[in-house]
């Protein structure tokens, strides 16, 4: 099989070209998206390829153009929309709420919206309080929606074109710090299917569950610990919702002790889902309680220092290893 | 606030006596009598517990849906708000189906998922129920006309006078007209948003007179109470949007004859006012032009009425002997179908 190495954005881009090629119907829209050539570069020389019928630059009006790209797929089109920073998809937080995840129960299943949300969600280099959050937690509690946040280009390419084909509006959380991130993929077409996690890494001693940018922090974790003997899993969960709770489960029935290891903030996060459920299928089987490392409960500070504090780290997943296996 | 005179749409009323025609006349006021005597039901079925939630009433409004949906056709993209019974029912939604969504039923227009605020129809995106929401939603539809060529089509979208500050509108009315996307926004200024006037809550009025040259769109005025007004303007303005490919703003003056929702006694506005109102009744003022026309006779007309009434009976009788939906559908259709 033929082989390419790609950073993640471009991986991101070949998703998209592959898809606009293979369906008329879809098309990209955001801030910045076109002539800009996109404010990370993720859609760089679409509009020279498609036109700006396809790739189409918007105001500064999350609420509108969000909302537009709805109406938009539930009138026969499949947008893409590209928030700069999922941060700004808090303006156009009722479009999503109120519409996309809520039209097709709503309506008796007549009009669904197949549509992708898609940007950089969390930390980047110290953008401090208001361009930070993690937001997986917000949409994932609500119903409708998909949730999906890949660590990888392979699974970044492979995801979000299963996402565009989806019929179901799409949550795609991507990280600023890891566009440029390479790796060697596949130049032939595939998929990767929604709703399947990946065993990262294998080992017997402790689980450790995590997604996107933690995982490499996780993967220090482990190697650290491999030094002293412990060998660690770890699982990449790829689609946060619908959760696939089954390799988790399979990985704590093995180990018997897991770490949950998550950017955004502890209460009432993914990570506090994630441990409920395990606790709900295989209590029995836990040597050790739980624990979890998440971002502190303040807002994200500007400073290095002090964000790096906040942050999970490899430090905080190593004393969180300790403490499951103590 | 600052009012300024209103400017309304001219039209010459035998011309368009004479282009609409007895038959359409007598099945456009057919259809208002049947939104008043399914908005009367739907009240007294509320009242003896059967039907939950919120219940907007359209009372009072009917000239605008159905002179929309005369001059217009059912083939485009309709959105509008949580008053939304009327326009479903004129876009081919069933009284049966829509009376039997106001009791919760399995056979209800939604399947007993939407309820009143949210009906839809083939070309119905809702009945969306937050105030300003659902403006980019009828955009998005203009956007898809845009976008896959189809030029003899246009979206609606109808909003109240309270919604027209919300941020959303805003942002809807700027890129419509920056893009050039077929929608019409039909601003149906029933005086009162909730309980607050429409002077306490917008800056200025008229409202598509003084708001829609800043977004450098065409507005028309409309007397929201004048079917032949409503037909002929929403006919113009339709022209207008499929010539130019430009959105325009409507304004369609009325007063809901009914407070804000069921549970709202519209304390706020005097017997006198209401009375004065009510003497401008739309379905009387087209029955009357009808009459004076020889179209119809004062006999005809309760006939008529008589009818749409026996209709809406017979679907409160369906949606009484209709199933409860079948809790285990409780999770059906949170996602729509994938294909692979």
């Amino acid at each position: 099989m033929d082989a390419q190495v790609v950073e993640i954005r471009e991986a991101l881009r070949q998703a998209m070209d592959e898809e606009m090629a293979r369906d008329p119907t879809v098309l990209i829209m955001g801030e910045e998206v076109a002539e800009y050539n996109g404010a990370y570069k993720v859609t760089k020389g679409m509009l020279a390829k498609w036109g700006p019928e396809r790739v189409v630059d918007t105001p500064i009006a999350e609420n509108g153009f969000a909302g537009i790209a709805i109406g938009a797929a539930q009138t026969g089109l499949r947008p893409i929309v590209e928030f700069m920073s999922w941060n700004f998809s808090f303006v156009a937080a009722d479009q999503l709420i109120s519409n996309a995840c809520k039209a097709h129960y709503m309506s008796g299943g007549r009009f669904k919206v197949p549509i992708v949300f898609r940007g950089p969600n969390g930390a980047a280099a110290q953008v401090s309080c208001q361009h930070s959050h993690c937001v997986e937690a917000i949409y994932g509690n609500l119903p409708g929606f998909i949730v999906i946040s890949p660590s990888n280009a392979y699974d970044a390419k492979g995801l979000l074109k299963s996402a565009i084909r989806s019929n179901n509006p799409v949550i795609f959380l991507e990280n600023e710090l890891e566009y440029g991130d390479k790796m060697e993929i596949p130049t032939e077409e595939y998929l990767v299917p929604i709703g399947k996690a990946r065993i990262d890494r294998e080992g017997k001693h402790a689980t450790i569950v995590s997604y996107s940018r933690m995982l490499k922090f996780c993967r220090t974790a482990a190697d650290e610990m491999a030094k002293k003997g412990i060998s660690v899993e770890i699982i990449d969960l790829r689609t946060i919702k619908p959760l696939d709770i089954a390799t988790v489960v399979a990985s704590v029935r093995k180990t018997h002790r897991c770490v949950l290891v998550e950017e955004g903030h502890i209460f009432a996060g993914i990570s506090a889902e994630v441990g409920f459920q395990i606790m709900e299928h295989c209590f029995d089987e836990l040597d050790a309680p739980l624990v979890r490392v998440c971002q502190r409960e303040t807002p994200m500070p500007y400073a290095k220092l002090l964000e790096a504090e906040t942050m999970p780290g490899k430090e905080r997943i190593l004393a969180a290893l300790e403490e499951v296996l103590s | 606030m600052r009012k300024k005179p209103y400017h309304f749409f001219e039209h010459d009323r035998d011309l368009v006596l004479a282009e609409i025609g007895k038959e359409k006349l007598l099945s456009a006021l057919k259809n208002m009598l049947l939104v008043r005597n399914l908005e009367i039901r739907g009240e007294a079925a509320y009242q003896q517990g059967k039907v939950g939630g919120f219940y907007h009433s359209y009372m009072g409004q009917e000239a605008i849906q159905a002179g929309c949906v005369a001059a217009v056709g059912v083939d485009h993209w309709f959105t509008t708000t949580y008053r939304c019974h009327a326009l479903a029912l004129l876009l081919g939604a069933t009284p049966n189906e829509i009376m039997a969504e106001l009791y919760g039923k399995a056979t209800g227009n939604a399947g007993g998922r939407g309820g009143s605020m949210h009906l839809y129809a083939a070309h119905l995106l809702g009945g969306l129920a937050i105030v300003g929401g659902h403006v980019p939603i009828a955009t998005g539809a203009a956007f898809s006309i845009k976008y896959l060529k189809k030029k003899d089509l246009a979206s609606f979208c109808f909003l109240g006078d309270g919604a027209v500050v919300q941020g959303a509108v805003h942002e809807s009315l700027n890129i419509a007209s920056l893009w050039n996307l077929p929608c019409l926004y039909v601003i149906e200024n029933n005086k009162w948003g909730m309980g607050t006037a429409v002077e306490r809550a917008v800056c200025v009025e008229p409202i598509a007179e003084s708001f829609a040259p800043a977004y450098d769109m065409k507005f028309y005025t409309l007397d929201g109470m004048d079917f032949f007004n409503c037909y002929a303007g929403f006919k113009e303005a339709l022209k207008e949007v499929l010539a130019t490919s430009r959105p325009v703003m409507i304004e369609a003056v009325t007063e809901r004859f009914r407070g804000h929702s069921i549970s709202d006694p519209a304390l706020y506005r005097s017997k006198e006012e209401l009375a004065r109102t009510m003497q401008r009744d739309p379905i009387v003022l087209l029955k009357d032009a009808l009459i004076g026309k020889g179209m119809l006779t004062e006999e005809r007309f309760k006939e008529m009425d008589k009818e749409q009434k026996e209709i809406v009976l017979a679907a409160m009788k369906f949606a009484e002997e209709s199933p409860d939906p079948d809790p285990m559908t409780l999770e059906q259709g949170v996602f729509a179908p994938e294909e692979n």
